[in-house]
């Protein structure tokens, strides 16, 4: 019997309402002493969505996931995860939750299958599915051959896709990957990102944390950032190119000179940067200033080349967040 | 809903994990086994070597009563003598090789005869008290011995002996027992608390945390396996001590019934200890660090009850010293409290049952 039935803890829904978020974290605070690692966080993720959390180091992300997995208990506010309420039903959380943390929490003296066969008795699976769904997994991963080898002997990437393999072992619906590919090189990331891809399609929801904004741009459906432990925004990255970035316009002029200020004084202009003969200009969103950027550089000097784009993620980050992801 | 059944499993699959894990990597294993062999050896050094004097006896006099004299000193359980002459005994302690010369003059036996005063000459390296008083006390003994015998006439006082117990045990023997209990606390502690404190250390414990299995089936899981590594250890001190010392168990029910229990302490506190530090370097350190005024004031060498008020209480805090009492009845059929074998059974069910609750409580992130 389900827990729910006994004890009536989850939320309860009408007939044709759409599930319960696969997450949601309502009014969450974490503190460490004066610390505020986490601060009023409220946000929610969908099933079956491919959610990326990012922030600088030290801006709350792995906080946030012990929190929602249960590893850290919250000072304040609420984790509710697949209609259930943490930690009062931690277990049926962890149940549905599949976790690749950072460190991959490997057991490095035993065997790859060792490993996963581990998991599975943790996770109380029945032993008839059991010796399948390893092999099944060893598969997907492309790691069936060295099944028996101990994990001791394997690169960071067959790691990675062995902690990967464990975490699907017990079909999840819910996996939070913590930094999927760091230290992986670009054929495993490769692979990685296609195991993440695949797990939409079988409705999975997946949470990421990381520190590449290309993985999250290739990855994500929707992106939240954080710093200092609050949610700076939430939104699909296209979204977040549109609501932050406006456009970038690269000049470089044929001879070094003073413009900067003048770039920065027109109305629409966010950001002014420069580099020698080289200045890149953030403006707001629409094109309207662009032309008058080009008039003002263009009476003083000849311009050598220009080009005007999309900004990067980013680029956006280190304007919500004043600093650089990988700080 | 999670069942017994999943407890059970995820119990058995902790104990298969740990095993599997104690094989691929014994060293801390062969630790545990190690280390109370290395208590046992160090005590009977310390008792074999520390109790005797080396002595040299430089006989003047051959003798019948010095001959008797020379006997009771050997008979004094505080020597060990050597006939030497005077300036064979005068090298000897010139080198340090012995504690004392004992002379008996050219007319020892004339004296004692004609019962006039003899001076026995001592010369003693005094540069250790602890020596020079065991000289100070013994040959006095050995007078009175020699005297009782020679002139029982003289020697009225007899000593009128009642044993406690129907035999006499030698230090050794004795010490048997506490280095076992002694032996099965770094063995339980060393290898419980480094099974815990890896997962940890390699940060594999979030494997642990974040899968649904209970707490306390984990922890029961890790502690079984640690309990029968310890065991192996626990056996092979107990063949050394059956073996080489030839103590022989009098109630081989209680020493296996009590050698599990206080075994299961151990691994408990140690899974404990492990929780708490996190890393296995500081674990082993203190686990070793413990044991060594855990052993001493537990009453090692004797009842408490013989020692000072503080001593007994300080004694009564640790779980060592009623695993000493229960294991001494086990092994000797010695009573060393009053509380009986109920009681202090009970005493160690309640230190396992503490450490078991307080590593369930560590095992955290």
């Amino acid at each position: 019997m389900r827990e729910d039935m006994l004890t009536g803890a989850r939320q309860t829904r009408s007939p044709g309402e759409p599930a319960a978020p696969a997450i949601e974290l309502r009014a969450l605070c974490k503190s460490f002493g004066t610390l505020q690692a986490v601060d009023h966080l409220t946000l929610t993720i969908e099933q079956g969505e491919i959610f990326g959390l990012l922030g600088p180091n030290g801006s709350g992300k792995t906080t946030t996931i012990n929190l929602i997995s249960g590893l850290a208990t919250p000072t304040g506010g609420e984790v509710w995860v697949m209609g259930y309420q943490m930690p009062r039903h931690a277990r049926t959380i962890r149940q549905v939750l599949g976790a690749v943390p950072q460190e991959t929490a490997l057991y490095e003296e035993l065997s790859a299958w060792d490993n996963l066969d581990f998991h599975a008795d943790l996770f109380g699976m029945e032993r008839k599915w059991k010796k399948a769904r390893i092999m099944q997994m060893l598969d997907l991963v492309q790691l069936q051959e060295r099944k028996h080898s101990r994990v001791s002997t394997f690169s960071g990437g067959m790691k990675r896709r062995l902690a990967l393999a464990r975490a699907l072992l017990h079909d999840p619906h819910l996996l939070y990957l913590d930094e999927p590919t760091l230290g992986v090189d670009v054929q495993s990331r490769r692979a990685i990102w296609d195991y993440i891809l695949s797990l939409k399609e079988q409705g999975k929801t997946v949470l990421i944390t990381t520190n590449y904004l290309e993985e999250a741009q290739a990855l994500c459906e929707r992106i939240a950032i954080l710093d200092h432990g609050k949610l700076i925004a939430v939104d699909t990255p296209e979204h977040l190119k549109q609501t932050y970035g406006g456009s970038v316009v690269e000049l470089e002029t044929v001879q070094r000179i003073n413009v900067a200020d003048d770039l920065r004084a027109l109305p629409g202009v966010k950001e002014v940067r420069e580099n020698g003969t080289r200045f890149t200009v953030t403006t707001q969103e629409g094109g309207e200033v662009v032309p008058q950027i080009i008039n003002l550089v263009t009476k003083l000097v000849e311009l050598r080349t220009i080009a005007v784009r999309e900004p990067t993620l980013d680029e956006i980050f280190l304007r919500l967040t004043g600093t650089a992801l990988r700080d | 809903m999670h069942t017994l059944g999943s407890s059970l499993r995820a119990l058995w699959a902790c104990l298969k994990k740990d095993l599997k894990s104690a094989l691929t990597e014994p060293l801390y294993t062969l630790i545990s086994i190690i280390l109370p062999l290395n208590v046992l050896v160090l005590m009977s050094l310390l008792v074999i070597s520390g109790g005797l004097a080396p002595t040299a006896v430089v006989m003047q006099d051959a003798g019948p009563l010095a001959r008797q004299f020379y006997a009771a000193m050997g008979q004094s359980h505080s020597f060990v003598i050597q006939q030497a002459t005077a300036e064979q005994a005068n090298a000897l302690i010139q080198e340090g090789r012995i504690v004392a010369v004992v002379t008996i003059p050219a007319d020892f036996d004339s004296r004692i005869r004609q019962r006039l005063p003899v001076q026995v000459g001592v010369k003693i390296n005094n540069l250790n008290t602890d020596f020079t008083n065991d000289i100070r006390r013994a040959l006095p003994l050995s007078i009175t011995s020699f005297y009782a015998r020679a002139e029982p006439s003289i020697v009225t006082i007899t000593p009128q002996e009642r044993d406690a117990y129907p035999h006499d045990l030698d230090y050794i023997p004795y010490l048997a027992v506490p280095i076992l209990v002694i032996g099965l606390m770094v063995g339980g502690m060393v290898q419980a608390g480094t099974a815990a404190a890896v997962e940890w250390e390699k940060e594999t414990v979030k494997e642990l945390l974040l899968s649904p299995a209970s707490r306390l089936a984990i922890l029961l899981g890790k502690m079984l396996a640690s309990f029968l590594v310890g065991l192996v250890g626990a056996a092979v001190v107990l063949v050394v001590l059956i073996a080489l010392i030839g103590i022989w168990p009098v109630h081989w029910g209680e020493l296996i019934g009590f050698t599990l229990l206080i075994l299961a302490l151990f691994t408990a506190w140690g899974t404990l200890l492990g929780a708490w530090l996190k890393r296995r370097t500081p674990l082993t350190t203190l686990a070793i660090g413990l044991f060594v005024p855990l052993f001493f004031v537990s009453g090692p060498f004797g009842p408490i009850s013989f020692f000072a008020p503080i001593e007994q209480l300080v004694a009564r805090s640790f779980p060592v010293y009623y695993a000493i009492v229960v294991l001494q009845h086990a092994v000797h059929d010695f009573t060393l409290n009053t509380f009986g074998p109920g009681i202090n059974t009970l005493v160690l069910a309640a230190f396992a049952l503490f450490g078991l609750i307080l590593a369930t409580v560590a095992l955290r992130r």
